[in-house]
């Protein structure tokens, strides 16, 4: 019984008198439709269009079957689930991407936990700098730590220049070089650091004054940890669980290095050579239950958001953590831990990998056994810098993730706004939860989906399968959770406030975005840019089924020379890598003035 | 000047929570007017509703003949086009122009020329005692020079109408009391309409010419500050202004001090719900009369000027306030006698009933 019931409907006219002034005095409206129709085409066509493609007869299975294309049939389902190979393609893939997801997330996670605490909480040598060392393997493309490994591991069963230890004349058994056990540990070391990120922030951010007030009460520190902290960490050990293990799900590259040489196969690396093997309906049923992973991480992520919602402390108002005072005793082999992590996960990788650069044979110590060639050219061979593979993979890179980093950016503040600008809309509800669905979503899965949506025209959309169009569009869409959350926090910030004061003095859209909301935001742009920038450039996954010979990336060259037993050049490539993500990390740094920390916030 | 007259006017958000219920009142031209009320009673939505930052769901909003928003005819007027100067509670400065530009975005939106525009801002300038100033970025300001940066902005382009949306709450106690002077001052000169939003019942009692109180969305009384004070019209409006607030009982919780009141103000006994007494109309006598009135000293809490001395009577805590210090000391049992213009009384639905009533 609201008062609205009382008085009369005003005449439909009037109505649509104010819908209009109000479509065109406040165009967030136009904005957050426009991009609700592409985010939904974006994000949730590719998703109909792999559905469809597990249920449909391929040209070719049809002509085998004496059906014609597009029947509906679930033979790719028997296939994957039923069928005498299902053991092959779907069983043990899954098996086994369970137990490396399950043990490599509990070791990154442990790491992650107890290196933060000691960096944030005790007075560790060097504890400033190790917070920037231990979140370098986080800057190196997913298979840095595999390429690694293979440089100094591999053994006589692959071909190409042999591992370090080969060289040597100590053959590493197979158990060593490939399978399950370096796949667990290539992944912890080289997921951990998010953990790490998100733990440290979290610590930082809570109120000192909470342990403080259980100090004076009493409690020795370790009482404190148990009672107070870690307990206070339990949402963050959440979010850090659920973010390896989506990651660990979707990961392709260390199964693919070091798996497929001994035929340890997961879900990923399964999909990706059923699509090789030119079984797309089996990829697509692949791809979707990877994607129903995805979504039950993203499910559970919102449960939790919920239902944890409790634990976060508002306000903290205390200063910062005086470090715990170790005794020498302690602070040995604590400081001996940190380092040590760091060591084996960055330092050892990159002084291996850069070691195979310069060395003409592999393990051989002699002073002229070392040469630039592999850099420079000579021996008969382009090096890097004359490779014209490389370059032009370096120059897809650059402008591939460049130009997907500037839209998702723009996009993300965009998204922003109209969030913030119609909030408790439908509209608002909507945009922020599709922009958000890639999130947890396998970069494999995703990358079956829109290649499944643009492998051939479908109405006014072109077939994009080989072109830098399709490798830009479907990195937008898989990093815009980080961009619109940036976004949409930087708004949040701001708040409607600034730009209503200018709306009262006169200033219309168009000034209002140029004049006030573009110069406040402008650390929020390059923070949106930069991210995924840095992701782009580090893009395996995502994009390894969909490059093709002219539209290389650096990852997937590297990758490619792994393949035909170039391990150095790989890891020249992945060097590249990494010293293009350095320098935006401290291009990061310098503009926004904040960490890394801040910015991945989940 | 014309008057401002809301018609009707129903906002809700999303659909359900009810904001602004129904609200037709006149806000007269000239007056400073205070909308005082708890946090969440509507305050700041009707502010923005007038200044066209919000759009009700029904109902009109005019400026003299000019119409600001019909729903009926299907009018919106655009917040520039209202001629209205609008203060935010956290002033909106924009951090990254200086004072001066802040000061004259809204001349540079209208295309004045720039020498006018430095004219008008020097001019401001000496008005707001921000000479000196104007190359600063408003991070490098007091917070009472931010407050006059964003009063200058405002009055720049001359609105007819001033709103403002709880503007003195950041600013510490003494630089309050200043700037309630000043904002009189200043009302007095532009001689315009102020509509001034904020909860703190002694902002509004010193400062508006017209207090209106709202509770959940709707205004409850709309008069001068005085006669708010001594006639309340309802329970909440006599509960809301003043401080300590006033005493409430019901006649079942305390019959004696219950029907001493209905007696003085001459209402029958059976029709006042609740009574009520301002802390400055309970006298305390330093010995209880025979068969007076009589009460226990619970605390004392002396502010200076006053005193406010808790009361235990009949079971129940009472509040006086007086200038004279107490007649006695804790734990004492003094006698009562109550003052008839402090004395009020209320029906069931909390509206007020007099004698004559
Ligand atoms: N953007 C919004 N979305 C949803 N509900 C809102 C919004 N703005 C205000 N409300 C609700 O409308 C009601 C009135 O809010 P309003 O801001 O006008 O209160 P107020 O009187 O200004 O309070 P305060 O003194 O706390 O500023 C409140 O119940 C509030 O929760
Ligand atoms: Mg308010």
């Amino acid at each position: 019984m609201t008062t609205t019931d009382r008085t009369t409907r005003p005449p439909l006219q009037a109505r649509l008198r104010l819908l209009l002034s109000q479509l065109v005095s406040e165009p967030s409206y136009v904005i957050g439709a426009v991009l609700a129709l592409a985010l939904a085409y974006l994000v949730l066509a590719p998703m109909a269009a792999v559905l469809g493609s597990a249920v449909q007869m391929t040209r070719m299975d049809a002509v085998r079957a004496g059906a014609s294309p597009g029947d509906l049939t679930f033979s790719y389902f028997q296939r994957v689930f039923t069928s005498p190979v299902a053991q092959d393609i779907f069983w043990t893939p899954l098996g086994n991407t369970m137990t490396v997801a399950l043990f490599a997330t509990a070791l990154a996670v442990l790491f992650g936990l107890v290196l933060a605490m000691l960096v944030t909480s005790t007075n560790i040598w060097g504890r400033s700098i190790l917070g920037f060392l231990l979140i370098i393997p986080y800057m190196l493309p997913s298979q840095a730590l595999a390429t690694a490994w293979i440089t100094v591991f591999k053994n006589r069963r692959t071909g190409g220049s042999p591992g370090m230890l080969e060289a040597l004349g100590l053959t590493p058994p197979d158990w060593l070089a490939y399978g399950p056990l370096p796949i667990v540990i290539c992944l912890a070391l080289s997921y951990f650091p998010f953990a790490f990120l998100l733990f440290s922030n979290a610590l930082n951010k809570i109120d000192t004054q909470l342990e403080e007030a259980a100090v004076t009460l009493g409690a020795r520190p370790h009482i404190v940890w148990r009672r107070i902290l870690l307990p206070l960490l339990i949402p963050t050990t959440m979010s850090v669980l659920l973010l390896t293990v989506a990651r660990t799900l979707g990961t392709f590259a260390t199964p693919y290095v070091l798996g497929t040489p001994v035929g340890y196969t997961l879900l990923s690396t399964s999909l990706y050579s059923s699509l090789r093997s030119g079984a797309p309906g089996v990829a697509a049923v692949l791809a979707i239950v990877l994607g129903l992973f995805g979504v039950a991480m993203l499910l559970l992520d919102i449960w939790m958001v919920r239902n944890w919602q409790r634990f976060i402390t508002v306000g903290g108002k205390g200063g910062k953590r005086e470090p715990a005072r170790l005794t020498l005793l302690a602070r040995f082999p604590a400081s001996a831990v940190a380092w040590g992590v760091f060591l084996i996960a960055a330092f050892g990788p990159l002084l291996v990998m850069f070691l195979s650069t310069i060395m003409r044979e592999p393990g051989v110590f002699a002073l002229s056994n070392f040469s630039l060639g592999y850099w420079t050219g000579g021996d008969g061979r382009p090096g890097v810098f004359n490779s014209p593979e490389i370059l032009l993979s370096l120059y897809n890179s650059l402008s591939i993730a460049g130009s997907a980093a500037v839209i998702c950016g723009v996009l993300g503040l965009a998204v922003g706004y109209a969030v913030v600008r119609l909030p408790g809309s439908w509209l608002s509800g909507f945009l922020r939860q599709v922009s958000f669905l890639p999130y947890l979503m396998p970069g494999m899965a995703f990358a079956a989906a829109f290649l499944t949506l643009f492998a051939v025209p479908r109405g006014p959309v072109p077939a994009l399968y080989g072109s830098i169009t399709l490798l830009i569009l479907v990195m937008v869409v898989t990093y815009l959770p980080y961009a619109s959350r940036s976004g949409i926090s930087a708004m949040m910030q701001v708040g409607r406030e600034p730009e209503e004061a200018g709306m009262v003095l006169g200033a219309g859209f168009f000034a209002r975005i140029t004049r006030i909301l573009g110069p406040l935001q402008k650390t929020a742009l390059v923070t949106a840019i930069i991210l995924p920038f840095i992701s782009g450039m580090k893009e395996l996954s995502l994009v390894v089924m969909l490059v093709t010979p002219g539209t290389e990336l650096l990852t997937t060259q590297s990758l490619r020379f792994l393949d035909y037993g170039h391990t150095q050049l790989a890891n020249a490539t992945i060097l590249i890598i990494g010293v293009v993500v350095m320098l935006l990390v401290l291009l990061m740094q310098k503009v926004t003035k904040s960490s890394l920390a801040g910015g991945l916030g989940g | 000047m014309p008057n401002i007259t809301l018609n009707s006017v129903v906002k809700t958000y999303g659909g359900k929570s009810l904001a602004v219920d129904n609200l037709t009142t006149t806000f007269p031209s000239g007056e400073f007017i205070c909308l005082l009320g708890p946090s969440g009673c509507g305050k700041t939505t009707t502010l923005r509703m007038i200044a066209g930052l919000e759009r009700p769901d029904s109902g009109e909003i005019r400026f003299g003949d000019e119409v600001f928003y019909s729903s009926q005819t299907g009018t919106y007027l655009r917040p520039e086009k209202r001629k209205l100067g609008l203060m935010f509670q956290s002033y909106a400065l924009w951090p990254h122009m200086t004072v001066e530009q802040n000061v004259v975005f809204g001349l540079a939106m209208k295309r004045m020329p720039r020498e006018d525009q430095a004219k008008r801002f020097t001019e401001l300038a000496k008005l707001f005692h921000l000479d000196g100033l104007g190359q600063r970025y408003p991070r490098e300001l007091s917070g009472g020079q931010q407050q006059r940066v964003a009063l200058a902005r405002m009055l720049a382009v001359s609105p007819d109408l001033l709103l403002l949306d709880e503007p003195l709450s950041n600013l510490d106690a003494s630089l309050r009391l200043e700037m309630r002077a000043e904002l009189k001052r200043l009302h007095q000169t532009l001689g315009c309409t102020v509509i001034f939003v904020t909860h703190d019942q002694l902002e509004a009692m010193t400062m508006a010419t017209s207090i209106a109180v709202m509770n959940k969305g709707r205004i409850e009384q709309m008069a001068k500050p005085m006669d708010i004070y001594r006639h309340p019209s309802s329970h909440f409006v006599a509960n809301f202004v003043g401080s300590p607030p006033m005493n409430m009982l019901t006649p079942g919780e305390a019959p004696g001090l219950a029907s001493e009141m209905t007696k003085i103000l001459g209402t029958p006994a059976d029709r006042a719900g609740t009574v009520g007494i301002r802390p400055e109309a309970l006298r305390l006598t330093g010995q209880p009369a025979n068969g007076g009135l009589k009460a226990t000293i619970d605390t004392i809490q002396p502010t200076g000027a006053d005193w406010i001395i808790g009361l235990q009577a009949e079971g129940r805590q009472l509040f006086a306030l007086s200038s004279e210090p107490p007649p006695a000391d804790i734990g004492a049992e003094v006698g009562l006698n109550l003052k008839a213009d402090g004395i009020h009384a209320f029906d069931q639905n909390g509206k007020a009933v007099g004698p004559s009533l």
